[in-house]
Protein backbone atom coordinates (compact mmCIF):
# COMPACT_ATOMS: atom_id res chain seq x y z
CA UNK A 1 0.00 0.00 0.00
CA UNK A 2 1.61 3.55 -0.78
CA UNK A 3 1.93 5.93 2.41
CA UNK A 4 1.59 9.39 1.01
CA UNK A 5 -1.11 10.04 2.42
CA UNK A 6 -1.26 11.05 6.50
CA UNK A 7 -4.20 10.21 8.27
CA UNK A 8 -6.62 13.18 9.24
CA UNK A 9 -5.69 12.50 12.82
CA UNK A 10 -2.16 13.20 12.30
CA UNK A 11 -3.29 15.71 9.97
CA UNK A 12 -5.12 17.84 12.31
CA UNK A 13 -1.91 17.98 14.59
CA UNK A 14 -0.08 19.03 11.44
CA UNK A 15 2.91 16.86 11.44
CA UNK A 16 3.79 14.52 8.54
CA UNK A 17 3.12 10.54 9.37
CA UNK A 18 5.06 7.38 9.62
CA UNK A 19 4.57 4.62 6.75
CA UNK A 20 2.90 2.11 9.31
CA UNK A 21 0.20 4.53 10.38
CA UNK A 22 -0.40 5.45 6.32
CA UNK A 23 -0.94 1.65 5.75
CA UNK A 24 -4.07 1.09 7.57
CA UNK A 25 -5.02 4.36 6.12
CA UNK A 26 -9.20 4.19 4.93
CA UNK A 27 -8.78 7.57 3.31
CA UNK A 28 -5.82 6.17 1.07
CA UNK A 29 -8.91 3.54 -0.59
CA UNK A 30 -11.46 5.93 -0.70
CA UNK A 31 -9.37 8.44 -2.98
CA UNK A 32 -8.20 5.45 -5.03
CA UNK A 33 -10.99 4.51 -5.72
CA UNK A 34 -12.60 7.62 -6.11
CA UNK A 35 -9.86 8.72 -8.85
CA UNK A 36 -9.78 5.67 -10.97
CA UNK A 37 -13.19 5.97 -13.11
CA UNK A 38 -12.14 7.62 -16.71
CA UNK A 39 -9.22 6.26 -17.63
CA UNK A 40 -7.97 5.32 -21.12
CA UNK A 41 -4.60 4.39 -21.20
CA UNK A 42 -3.17 4.01 -24.47
CA UNK A 43 -1.95 0.70 -24.00
CA UNK A 44 -1.82 -2.51 -26.06
CA UNK A 45 -2.16 -4.92 -23.39
CA UNK A 46 -3.65 -4.76 -20.15
CA UNK A 47 -2.60 -4.76 -16.79
CA UNK A 48 -5.01 -4.88 -13.60
CA UNK A 49 -5.07 -1.02 -12.36
CA UNK A 50 -3.54 -2.10 -9.11
CA UNK A 51 -0.25 -3.33 -10.87
CA UNK A 52 0.40 -0.49 -12.22
CA UNK A 53 2.93 2.38 -10.83
CA UNK A 54 1.33 5.26 -12.53
CA UNK A 55 -2.07 6.20 -14.17
CA UNK A 56 -2.19 9.31 -16.15
CA UNK A 57 -5.81 10.26 -17.45
CA UNK A 58 -6.70 13.92 -19.12
CA UNK A 59 -3.61 15.46 -17.57
CA UNK A 60 -2.87 18.99 -18.81
CA UNK A 61 -0.38 21.33 -17.25
CA UNK A 62 -0.57 25.37 -17.51
CA UNK A 63 2.06 27.57 -17.25
CA UNK A 64 -0.63 30.66 -15.93
CA UNK A 65 -2.66 30.77 -19.09
CA UNK A 66 -0.46 29.19 -21.17
CA UNK A 67 -1.59 25.38 -21.53
CA UNK A 68 1.78 23.68 -22.56
CA UNK A 69 -0.08 20.31 -22.69
CA UNK A 70 -3.45 18.56 -22.50
CA UNK A 71 -4.90 15.53 -22.56
CA UNK A 72 -2.17 13.32 -21.98
CA UNK A 73 -3.23 9.67 -20.92
CA UNK A 74 -0.57 7.13 -19.63
CA UNK A 75 0.05 3.85 -18.08
CA UNK A 76 3.39 3.41 -16.36
CA UNK A 77 3.80 -0.37 -15.27
CA UNK A 78 6.36 -1.67 -13.21
CA UNK A 79 10.23 -2.39 -13.90
CA UNK A 80 10.02 -0.97 -17.05
CA UNK A 81 11.77 1.87 -18.54
CA UNK A 82 9.60 4.04 -20.36
CA UNK A 83 11.01 7.12 -23.10
CA UNK A 84 9.10 10.06 -23.79
CA UNK A 85 10.83 11.76 -27.05
CA UNK A 86 9.26 14.45 -29.19
CA UNK A 87 10.35 18.06 -30.63
CA UNK A 88 11.84 20.66 -28.47
CA UNK A 89 8.78 22.59 -26.42
CA UNK A 90 6.17 19.66 -26.33
CA UNK A 91 6.26 19.08 -23.10
CA UNK A 92 8.52 15.99 -22.37
CA UNK A 93 10.16 17.82 -19.46
CA UNK A 94 6.29 19.32 -18.58
CA UNK A 95 5.07 15.84 -18.22
CA UNK A 96 8.21 14.51 -16.09
CA UNK A 97 7.77 17.17 -13.84
CA UNK A 98 4.49 16.17 -13.00
CA UNK A 99 5.48 12.68 -11.86
CA UNK A 100 6.84 14.04 -9.21
CA UNK A 101 4.88 17.67 -8.40
CA UNK A 102 8.56 19.23 -9.77
CA UNK A 103 5.69 21.55 -11.33
CA UNK A 104 5.06 22.76 -7.69
CA UNK A 105 8.04 24.49 -7.69
CA UNK A 106 7.10 26.51 -10.38
CA UNK A 107 5.31 28.89 -9.31
CA UNK A 108 2.72 29.45 -12.40
CA UNK A 109 2.30 26.00 -13.52
CA UNK A 110 -1.08 24.25 -12.66
CA UNK A 111 -1.67 20.54 -13.31
CA UNK A 112 -5.14 18.98 -14.62
CA UNK A 113 -6.38 15.97 -14.66
CA UNK A 114 -5.09 12.98 -12.40
CA UNK A 115 -2.29 11.09 -12.16
CA UNK A 116 -2.58 8.26 -10.38
CA UNK A 117 1.05 6.71 -8.27
CA UNK A 118 -0.06 3.25 -7.30
CA UNK A 119 -3.80 3.96 -6.84
CA UNK A 120 -3.61 7.57 -5.07
CA UNK A 121 -4.14 10.60 -6.80
CA UNK A 122 -0.57 12.58 -6.42
CA UNK A 123 -1.99 15.81 -6.48
CA UNK A 124 -4.37 15.36 -3.76
CA UNK A 125 -4.14 18.06 -1.14
CA UNK A 126 -3.04 15.74 1.36
CA UNK A 127 -0.10 13.82 -0.05
CA UNK A 128 3.50 15.50 0.95
CA UNK A 129 4.99 16.61 -1.83
CA UNK A 130 8.81 16.03 -0.21
CA UNK A 131 7.38 11.99 0.67
CA UNK A 132 6.29 12.28 -3.30
CA UNK A 133 9.88 13.56 -4.44
CA UNK A 134 11.56 10.91 -2.26
CA UNK A 135 9.57 8.28 -3.98
CA UNK A 136 9.96 9.68 -7.31
CA UNK A 137 13.47 10.35 -7.81
CA UNK A 138 15.14 12.59 -10.25
CA UNK A 139 17.86 12.82 -12.33
CA UNK A 140 18.75 16.04 -14.34
CA UNK A 141 20.35 16.82 -17.67
CA UNK A 142 23.35 18.40 -15.71
CA UNK A 143 24.83 16.40 -12.97
CA UNK A 144 25.30 19.22 -10.80
CA UNK A 145 27.05 17.76 -7.14
CA UNK A 146 27.56 19.74 -4.22
CA UNK A 147 30.78 21.56 -3.66
CA UNK A 148 31.49 18.38 -1.10
CA UNK A 149 32.73 15.07 -1.13
CA UNK A 150 31.46 12.37 -2.93
CA UNK A 151 30.13 10.74 0.19
CA UNK A 152 28.40 13.68 1.61
CA UNK A 153 26.80 13.81 -2.38
CA UNK A 154 25.21 10.33 -1.34
CA UNK A 155 24.71 10.99 2.14
CA UNK A 156 22.97 14.36 1.92
CA UNK A 157 19.09 12.85 0.69
CA UNK A 158 19.06 10.22 3.79
CA UNK A 159 20.44 13.09 6.36
CA UNK A 160 18.03 15.42 5.17
CA UNK A 161 15.45 12.86 5.63
CA UNK A 162 16.85 12.46 9.53
CA UNK A 163 18.28 9.25 9.33
CA UNK A 164 21.80 9.12 10.91
CA UNK A 165 22.84 5.72 11.65
CA UNK A 166 23.77 3.18 8.98
CA UNK A 167 24.52 6.31 6.46
CA UNK A 168 27.73 4.12 5.40
CA UNK A 169 25.95 1.32 4.19
CA UNK A 170 23.10 3.27 2.33
CA UNK A 171 26.24 5.55 0.44
CA UNK A 172 28.32 2.10 -0.10
CA UNK A 173 25.06 0.38 -1.50
CA UNK A 174 23.83 3.58 -3.76
CA UNK A 175 27.31 3.57 -5.18
CA UNK A 176 26.98 0.10 -5.92
CA UNK A 177 23.56 -0.03 -7.70
CA UNK A 178 24.92 3.22 -9.82
CA UNK A 179 28.18 1.34 -10.85
CA UNK A 180 30.66 3.44 -9.01
CA UNK A 181 31.56 2.51 -6.22
CA UNK A 182 34.94 0.70 -8.10
CA UNK A 183 35.83 3.39 -9.20
CA UNK A 184 35.63 5.95 -6.18
CA UNK A 185 35.95 3.31 -2.93
CA UNK A 186 39.34 4.40 -1.91
CA UNK A 187 38.12 8.65 -2.49
CA UNK A 188 35.21 8.95 -1.04
CA UNK A 189 36.27 11.82 1.03
CA UNK A 190 37.41 13.92 -2.40
CA UNK A 191 35.36 16.27 -4.07
CA UNK A 192 32.87 15.72 -6.26
CA UNK A 193 33.79 18.54 -8.35
CA UNK A 194 36.63 16.56 -9.74
CA UNK A 195 35.25 13.61 -11.33
CA UNK A 196 34.38 13.09 -15.32
CA UNK A 197 30.75 13.98 -16.51
CA UNK A 198 29.72 10.43 -16.96
CA UNK A 199 31.30 9.49 -13.04
CA UNK A 200 29.02 13.30 -11.89
CA UNK A 201 25.68 11.85 -13.71
CA UNK A 202 26.32 8.42 -12.24
CA UNK A 203 26.76 10.22 -8.64
CA UNK A 204 23.50 11.78 -9.57
CA UNK A 205 21.69 8.60 -10.28
CA UNK A 206 23.28 7.10 -6.76
CA UNK A 207 22.25 10.57 -4.93
CA UNK A 208 18.56 9.45 -6.24
CA UNK A 209 18.63 5.65 -4.96
CA UNK A 210 20.39 6.46 -1.95
CA UNK A 211 16.17 7.84 -0.99
CA UNK A 212 15.43 4.78 -1.51
CA UNK A 213 12.43 5.45 -4.65
CA UNK A 214 10.26 3.38 -6.40
CA UNK A 215 10.88 5.50 -9.39
CA UNK A 216 13.62 7.47 -11.27
CA UNK A 217 12.91 9.74 -13.45
CA UNK A 218 15.73 10.89 -15.76
CA UNK A 219 15.06 14.24 -17.89
CA UNK A 220 17.76 13.78 -20.81
CA UNK A 221 20.56 12.19 -18.66
CA UNK A 222 23.34 11.48 -21.22
CA UNK A 223 22.88 14.85 -23.42
CA UNK A 224 25.86 15.87 -21.60
CA UNK A 225 27.51 12.80 -22.13
CA UNK A 226 30.20 11.37 -24.58
CA UNK A 227 29.60 8.16 -26.08
CA UNK A 228 31.44 5.64 -23.44
CA UNK A 229 30.19 7.45 -20.98
CA UNK A 230 26.28 7.42 -22.34
CA UNK A 231 26.70 3.47 -23.10
CA UNK A 232 27.74 3.31 -19.28
CA UNK A 233 24.85 5.03 -17.90
CA UNK A 234 22.23 3.30 -20.56
CA UNK A 235 24.00 -0.03 -19.20
CA UNK A 236 23.30 1.09 -15.66
CA UNK A 237 19.82 1.74 -16.71
CA UNK A 238 19.25 -1.79 -17.63
CA UNK A 239 20.63 -3.23 -14.47
CA UNK A 240 18.67 -0.36 -12.36
CA UNK A 241 15.39 -2.00 -13.98
CA UNK A 242 15.48 -4.75 -12.11
CA UNK A 243 14.41 -3.01 -9.01
CA UNK A 244 13.05 0.82 -9.97
CA UNK A 245 10.72 1.94 -12.68
CA UNK A 246 12.25 4.12 -14.91
CA UNK A 247 11.38 7.34 -16.82
CA UNK A 248 13.66 8.77 -19.41
CA UNK A 249 13.24 12.24 -21.51
CA UNK A 250 15.81 11.87 -24.41
CA UNK A 251 16.49 13.93 -27.53
CA UNK A 252 18.76 10.53 -29.02
CA UNK A 253 16.02 8.58 -30.62
CA UNK A 254 18.23 5.62 -31.27
CA UNK A 255 18.84 5.95 -26.64
CA UNK A 256 15.08 5.92 -26.54
CA UNK A 257 15.27 2.49 -28.99
CA UNK A 258 17.75 0.97 -27.13
CA UNK A 259 17.10 1.62 -23.07
CA UNK A 260 13.02 1.75 -23.15
CA UNK A 261 10.33 -0.97 -23.08
CA UNK A 262 7.78 1.33 -24.24
CA UNK A 263 8.01 4.57 -25.66
CA UNK A 264 5.72 7.66 -25.55
CA UNK A 265 6.04 10.00 -28.60
CA UNK A 266 4.99 13.86 -27.61
CA UNK A 267 3.89 16.57 -30.32
CA UNK A 268 2.98 19.98 -30.52
CA UNK A 269 -0.04 20.97 -31.70
CA UNK A 270 -0.23 24.41 -33.10
CA UNK A 271 -3.24 26.73 -33.01
CA UNK A 272 -3.84 28.91 -36.46
CA UNK A 273 -5.83 31.66 -34.98
CA UNK A 274 -3.25 32.01 -31.89
CA UNK A 275 -0.65 31.03 -32.72
CA UNK A 276 -0.63 28.91 -29.07
CA UNK A 277 1.51 25.51 -29.20
CA UNK A 278 0.16 22.86 -26.94
CA UNK A 279 2.25 19.93 -26.58
CA UNK A 280 0.34 16.67 -27.28
CA UNK A 281 0.47 12.58 -26.79
CA UNK A 282 0.91 11.33 -30.10
CA UNK A 283 1.44 7.48 -29.51
CA UNK A 284 2.53 5.39 -27.12
CA UNK A 285 3.67 2.00 -27.50
CA UNK A 286 6.18 -1.17 -27.00
CA UNK A 287 9.15 0.45 -28.17
CA UNK A 288 9.89 -1.90 -30.91
CA UNK A 289 6.43 -1.33 -32.61
CA UNK A 290 6.98 2.42 -32.15
CA UNK A 291 10.52 2.42 -34.14
CA UNK A 292 9.55 -0.45 -36.82
CA UNK A 293 5.74 0.40 -37.39
CA UNK A 294 4.42 3.12 -35.85
CA UNK A 295 0.47 3.48 -36.28
CA UNK A 296 0.68 7.37 -36.68
CA UNK A 297 1.80 9.06 -39.44
CA UNK A 298 3.17 12.08 -37.13
CA UNK A 299 5.08 9.68 -35.55
CA UNK A 300 6.30 8.27 -38.52
CA UNK A 301 7.54 11.60 -40.05
CA UNK A 302 8.96 12.65 -36.89
CA UNK A 303 11.27 9.51 -36.39
CA UNK A 304 12.28 9.12 -39.93
CA UNK A 305 12.86 13.35 -40.18
CA UNK A 306 10.56 13.60 -42.92
CA UNK A 307 9.07 16.92 -40.79
CA UNK A 308 10.52 19.57 -38.21
CA UNK B 1 4.06 22.16 -37.49
CA UNK B 2 5.81 23.58 -40.67
CA UNK B 3 6.52 20.69 -43.58
CA UNK B 4 10.52 20.68 -43.37
CA UNK B 5 12.32 17.30 -45.03
CA UNK B 6 14.84 17.25 -42.90
CA UNK B 7 16.85 14.58 -44.05
CA UNK B 8 16.77 14.81 -47.63
CA UNK B 9 19.86 13.52 -48.55
CA UNK B 10 18.94 10.21 -46.81
CA UNK B 11 15.87 10.18 -48.57
CA UNK B 12 17.16 10.67 -52.36
CA UNK B 13 19.97 8.30 -51.27
CA UNK B 14 16.84 5.40 -50.45
CA UNK B 15 15.46 6.70 -53.98
CA UNK B 16 18.61 5.58 -55.43
CA UNK B 17 18.47 2.21 -53.78
CA UNK B 18 15.46 1.51 -54.81
CA UNK B 19 15.82 2.69 -58.35
CA UNK B 20 18.48 0.65 -58.78
CA UNK B 21 16.68 -2.31 -58.12
CA UNK B 22 14.39 -1.38 -60.44
CA UNK B 23 17.20 -1.44 -63.18
CA UNK B 24 18.88 -4.74 -61.74
CA UNK B 25 15.39 -6.42 -62.19
CA UNK B 26 14.79 -4.91 -65.27
CA UNK B 27 18.10 -6.62 -66.41
CA UNK B 28 16.45 -10.01 -64.79
CA UNK B 29 13.21 -9.59 -66.83
CA UNK B 30 15.33 -9.46 -69.94
CA UNK B 31 17.73 -12.13 -69.17
CA UNK B 32 14.87 -14.56 -69.37
CA UNK B 33 13.43 -14.26 -71.92
CA UNK B 34 16.62 -14.50 -74.02
CA UNK B 35 17.78 -17.72 -71.58
CA UNK B 36 14.38 -19.07 -73.18
CA UNK B 37 14.75 -18.13 -76.81
CA UNK B 38 19.00 -19.66 -76.23
CA UNK B 39 17.09 -22.88 -74.89
CA UNK B 40 14.42 -23.35 -77.85
CA UNK B 41 17.06 -22.24 -80.78
CA UNK B 42 19.74 -23.68 -79.36
CA UNK B 43 21.84 -20.72 -79.35
CA UNK B 44 25.16 -21.17 -77.68
CA UNK B 45 26.60 -17.20 -78.17
CA UNK B 46 23.18 -15.65 -77.23
CA UNK B 47 23.19 -18.36 -74.13
CA UNK B 48 26.52 -17.25 -73.19
CA UNK B 49 26.30 -13.29 -74.09
CA UNK B 50 24.10 -13.90 -71.43
CA UNK B 51 26.34 -15.42 -68.85
CA UNK B 52 28.90 -13.20 -69.51
CA UNK B 53 25.85 -10.39 -68.85
CA UNK B 54 25.46 -11.75 -65.48
CA UNK B 55 28.68 -10.05 -64.05
CA UNK B 56 26.78 -6.50 -64.57
CA UNK B 57 23.73 -7.91 -62.50
CA UNK B 58 26.14 -9.08 -59.57
CA UNK B 59 27.98 -5.52 -59.72
CA UNK B 60 24.70 -3.97 -59.47
CA UNK B 61 23.63 -6.13 -56.68
CA UNK B 62 26.91 -5.63 -54.78
CA UNK B 63 26.53 -1.40 -55.57
CA UNK B 64 23.00 -1.71 -53.85
CA UNK B 65 24.28 -3.82 -51.04
CA UNK B 66 27.02 -1.33 -50.31
CA UNK B 67 24.73 1.76 -50.30
CA UNK B 68 22.46 -0.09 -47.65
CA UNK B 69 25.37 -1.03 -45.70
CA UNK B 70 26.31 3.05 -45.86
CA UNK B 71 22.55 4.06 -44.98
CA UNK B 72 22.47 1.55 -42.25
CA UNK B 73 26.33 2.37 -40.49
CA UNK B 74 25.70 6.32 -41.34
CA UNK B 75 21.96 6.89 -40.70
CA UNK B 76 20.56 4.55 -38.28
CA UNK B 77 16.69 4.61 -40.36
CA UNK B 78 13.60 3.96 -38.33
CA UNK B 79 10.33 2.66 -39.42
CA UNK B 80 9.43 2.90 -43.35
CA UNK B 81 12.77 3.90 -43.68
CA UNK B 82 14.40 1.09 -41.61
CA UNK B 83 11.99 -1.23 -43.49
CA UNK B 84 13.00 0.27 -47.05
CA UNK B 85 16.65 -0.59 -46.51
CA UNK B 86 16.02 -4.29 -45.33
CA UNK B 87 13.74 -4.93 -47.77
CA UNK B 88 15.77 -3.55 -50.60
CA UNK B 89 18.57 -5.54 -48.98
CA UNK B 90 16.47 -8.53 -49.33
CA UNK B 91 15.12 -8.06 -52.40
CA UNK B 92 18.44 -7.50 -54.09
CA UNK B 93 19.30 -10.66 -52.92
CA UNK B 94 16.46 -12.64 -54.27
CA UNK B 95 16.52 -10.69 -58.07
CA UNK B 96 20.20 -11.49 -58.21
CA UNK B 97 19.41 -15.16 -57.35
CA UNK B 98 16.83 -14.80 -60.43
CA UNK B 99 19.55 -13.85 -62.49
CA UNK B 100 21.83 -16.67 -61.83
CA UNK B 101 19.19 -18.68 -62.63
CA UNK B 102 18.41 -17.38 -65.97
CA UNK B 103 22.38 -18.61 -66.18
CA UNK B 104 22.02 -21.58 -65.13
CA UNK B 105 19.26 -22.24 -67.95
CA UNK B 106 22.17 -21.32 -70.32
CA UNK B 107 24.56 -23.37 -68.65
CA UNK B 108 22.18 -26.24 -69.41
CA UNK B 109 21.74 -25.13 -72.36
CA UNK B 110 25.37 -25.88 -73.44
CA UNK B 111 24.99 -29.15 -71.92
CA UNK B 112 22.03 -30.55 -73.96
CA UNK B 113 23.48 -28.88 -77.27
CA UNK B 114 22.08 -30.27 -80.45
CA UNK B 115 18.66 -31.79 -79.52
CA UNK B 116 15.51 -30.98 -80.54
CA UNK B 117 12.64 -30.20 -78.46
CA UNK B 118 9.06 -31.60 -79.63
CA UNK B 119 6.16 -28.71 -80.24
CA UNK B 120 5.34 -29.52 -77.10
CA UNK B 121 8.29 -29.13 -75.21
CA UNK B 122 8.74 -25.91 -76.89
CA UNK B 123 5.64 -24.64 -75.95
CA UNK B 124 5.87 -25.46 -72.59
CA UNK B 125 9.03 -23.99 -72.05
CA UNK B 126 7.59 -20.69 -73.65
CA UNK B 127 4.91 -20.74 -71.54
CA UNK B 128 7.46 -21.38 -68.37
CA UNK B 129 9.41 -18.69 -69.58
CA UNK B 130 6.67 -16.17 -70.16
CA UNK B 131 5.07 -16.98 -66.89
CA UNK B 132 8.55 -16.55 -64.97
CA UNK B 133 8.74 -12.67 -66.89
CA UNK B 134 5.22 -11.94 -65.69
CA UNK B 135 5.99 -13.04 -62.22
CA UNK B 136 9.51 -11.17 -62.42
CA UNK B 137 7.59 -7.99 -63.18
CA UNK B 138 4.53 -7.82 -61.08
CA UNK B 139 6.85 -8.01 -58.04
CA UNK B 140 9.32 -5.49 -59.44
CA UNK B 141 6.03 -3.66 -60.29
CA UNK B 142 4.69 -4.01 -56.53
CA UNK B 143 8.15 -2.95 -54.83
CA UNK B 144 8.65 0.09 -56.96
CA UNK B 145 4.47 0.80 -56.03
CA UNK B 146 4.82 -0.25 -52.32
CA UNK B 147 1.59 -2.35 -53.75
CA UNK B 148 0.17 -5.11 -51.26
CA UNK B 149 -2.21 -5.96 -53.82
CA UNK B 150 0.28 -6.31 -56.56
CA UNK B 151 2.34 -8.39 -54.23
CA UNK B 152 -0.67 -10.63 -52.87
CA UNK B 153 -1.53 -11.83 -55.92
CA UNK B 154 2.33 -12.89 -56.77
CA UNK B 155 1.64 -16.56 -55.12
CA UNK B 156 -1.63 -17.27 -57.00
CA UNK B 157 0.32 -16.35 -60.37
CA UNK B 158 3.13 -18.64 -59.03
CA UNK B 159 0.61 -21.79 -59.15
CA UNK B 160 0.62 -21.55 -62.77
CA UNK B 161 4.42 -22.01 -62.87
CA UNK B 162 4.36 -24.47 -61.03
CA UNK B 163 1.79 -26.29 -62.78
CA UNK B 164 3.60 -25.77 -66.18
CA UNK B 165 6.93 -26.95 -64.48
CA UNK B 166 4.79 -30.12 -63.30
CA UNK B 167 3.48 -30.82 -66.96
CA UNK B 168 6.59 -30.36 -68.49
CA UNK B 169 8.34 -32.68 -66.28
CA UNK B 170 5.96 -35.43 -66.78
CA UNK B 171 6.21 -34.83 -70.92
CA UNK B 172 10.22 -35.29 -70.83
CA UNK B 173 9.85 -38.50 -68.77
CA UNK B 174 7.24 -39.53 -71.15
CA UNK B 175 9.63 -38.29 -74.21
CA UNK B 176 12.79 -40.58 -72.48
CA UNK B 177 10.32 -43.62 -72.29
CA UNK B 178 9.81 -43.13 -75.99
CA UNK B 179 13.16 -43.34 -76.74
CA UNK B 180 13.18 -39.76 -77.54
CA UNK B 181 15.12 -38.07 -74.86
CA UNK B 182 18.45 -40.00 -73.58
CA UNK B 183 18.47 -39.84 -69.55
CA UNK B 184 20.87 -36.99 -69.40
CA UNK B 185 19.01 -35.13 -71.56
CA UNK B 186 16.14 -35.55 -69.27
CA UNK B 187 17.98 -34.48 -66.38
CA UNK B 188 19.04 -31.44 -67.98
CA UNK B 189 15.76 -30.51 -69.02
CA UNK B 190 14.40 -31.59 -65.44
CA UNK B 191 16.97 -28.92 -64.06
CA UNK B 192 15.91 -26.48 -66.45
CA UNK B 193 12.47 -26.42 -65.51
CA UNK B 194 13.16 -26.31 -61.87
CA UNK B 195 15.42 -23.04 -62.65
CA UNK B 196 12.14 -21.45 -64.41
CA UNK B 197 10.13 -22.53 -60.79
CA UNK B 198 12.93 -21.15 -58.50
CA UNK B 199 12.37 -18.25 -60.61
CA UNK B 200 8.86 -17.81 -59.86
CA UNK B 201 10.00 -18.71 -56.05
CA UNK B 202 11.96 -15.59 -55.62
CA UNK B 203 9.02 -13.55 -57.16
CA UNK B 204 6.95 -14.66 -54.19
CA UNK B 205 9.53 -14.02 -51.54
CA UNK B 206 9.73 -10.69 -53.23
CA UNK B 207 6.29 -10.01 -52.98
CA UNK B 208 6.40 -10.94 -49.02
CA UNK B 209 9.24 -8.80 -48.51
CA UNK B 210 7.24 -5.85 -50.17
CA UNK B 211 4.21 -6.78 -47.82
CA UNK B 212 6.34 -6.23 -44.75
CA UNK B 213 8.03 -3.17 -46.07
CA UNK B 214 4.51 -1.80 -46.87
CA UNK B 215 2.47 -3.15 -43.58
CA UNK B 216 5.31 -3.80 -40.91
CA UNK B 217 4.11 -7.43 -40.92
CA UNK B 218 6.29 -10.44 -41.77
CA UNK B 219 4.57 -13.09 -43.62
CA UNK B 220 5.07 -16.28 -41.92
CA UNK B 221 5.92 -19.59 -44.12
CA UNK B 222 3.91 -22.55 -43.73
CA UNK B 223 7.45 -23.93 -41.78
CA UNK B 224 7.94 -21.46 -39.72
CA UNK B 225 4.09 -21.43 -38.63
CA UNK B 226 4.95 -25.14 -37.55
CA UNK B 227 8.08 -24.37 -35.94
CA UNK B 228 6.54 -21.46 -34.09
CA UNK B 229 3.70 -23.59 -32.60
CA UNK B 230 6.07 -26.36 -31.51
CA UNK B 231 8.04 -24.00 -29.90
CA UNK B 232 5.28 -22.68 -28.45
CA UNK B 233 4.24 -26.02 -26.96
CA UNK B 234 7.25 -26.68 -25.63
CA UNK B 235 7.44 -23.78 -23.58
CA UNK B 236 3.62 -24.33 -22.33
CA UNK B 237 4.61 -27.13 -20.94
N1 LIG C 1 8.77 27.37 -16.13
C1 LIG C 1 8.07 27.62 -17.22
N2 LIG C 1 7.30 28.72 -17.33
C2 LIG C 1 6.59 28.98 -18.43
N3 LIG C 1 6.56 28.21 -19.51
C3 LIG C 1 7.32 27.09 -19.49
C4 LIG C 1 8.10 26.74 -18.34
N4 LIG C 1 8.74 25.57 -18.61
C5 LIG C 1 8.36 25.23 -19.85
N5 LIG C 1 7.51 26.11 -20.38
C6 LIG C 1 6.88 26.05 -21.72
O1 LIG C 1 6.14 24.85 -21.81
C7 LIG C 1 6.32 24.23 -23.06
C8 LIG C 1 6.91 22.84 -22.88
O2 LIG C 1 8.22 22.98 -22.35
P1 LIG C 1 9.10 21.75 -21.92
O3 LIG C 1 10.34 22.27 -21.32
O4 LIG C 1 8.29 20.82 -21.08
O5 LIG C 1 9.39 21.06 -23.33
P2 LIG C 1 10.40 19.88 -23.69
O6 LIG C 1 9.65 18.94 -24.56
O7 LIG C 1 11.03 19.35 -22.47
O8 LIG C 1 11.47 20.65 -24.59
P3 LIG C 1 13.04 20.38 -24.74
O9 LIG C 1 13.14 19.18 -25.59
O10 LIG C 1 13.53 21.61 -25.42
O11 LIG C 1 13.62 20.18 -23.37
C9 LIG C 1 7.22 25.15 -23.86
O12 LIG C 1 6.41 25.96 -24.65
C10 LIG C 1 7.91 25.97 -22.80
O13 LIG C 1 8.25 27.25 -23.27
MG1 LIG D 1 13.02 19.26 -21.73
Amino acid sequence: MVRLLPSKERLSKGSRVSAEELAADVAVDAVASEQTAPTDAIIDDDMPESDLVFNVSDLSVYYGDFRAVRDVNMAIRPKEITALIGPSGCGKSTVLRSFNRMNDLIPTARVEGTLLYRGVDLYDERVDPVEVRRRIGMVFQKPNPFPKSIYDNVAYGPRVAGQKKGLDDVVESSLKKAALWDEVKDRLNESAIGMSGGQQQRLSIARAIAGDPEVLLMDEPCSALDPIATARIEELMAELKDEYTILIVTHNMQQAARVSDRTAFYSVEVDEKSDRRTGILVEYTNTEKLFSNPDDERTENYITGRFG
Amino acid sequence: MSQIELRGNFHEELNIVSDTIVTLAAHVTEAIPRATEALINNDLELAQEVISHDDELDLLSLQIEERCYALIALQQPMAIDMRSIVTAMKINGEYERSGDLAVNICKGVRRIYGISLSPTLRGLVTSMGEEAVRLTRVSVDAYAEGSEGLAAALPDMDDRLDDLQADFIQEIFAAHSRGELKLEETVQLALVARFYERIGDHAVNIGDRVMYMVTGESTESAGAARARAAQEGDEAE
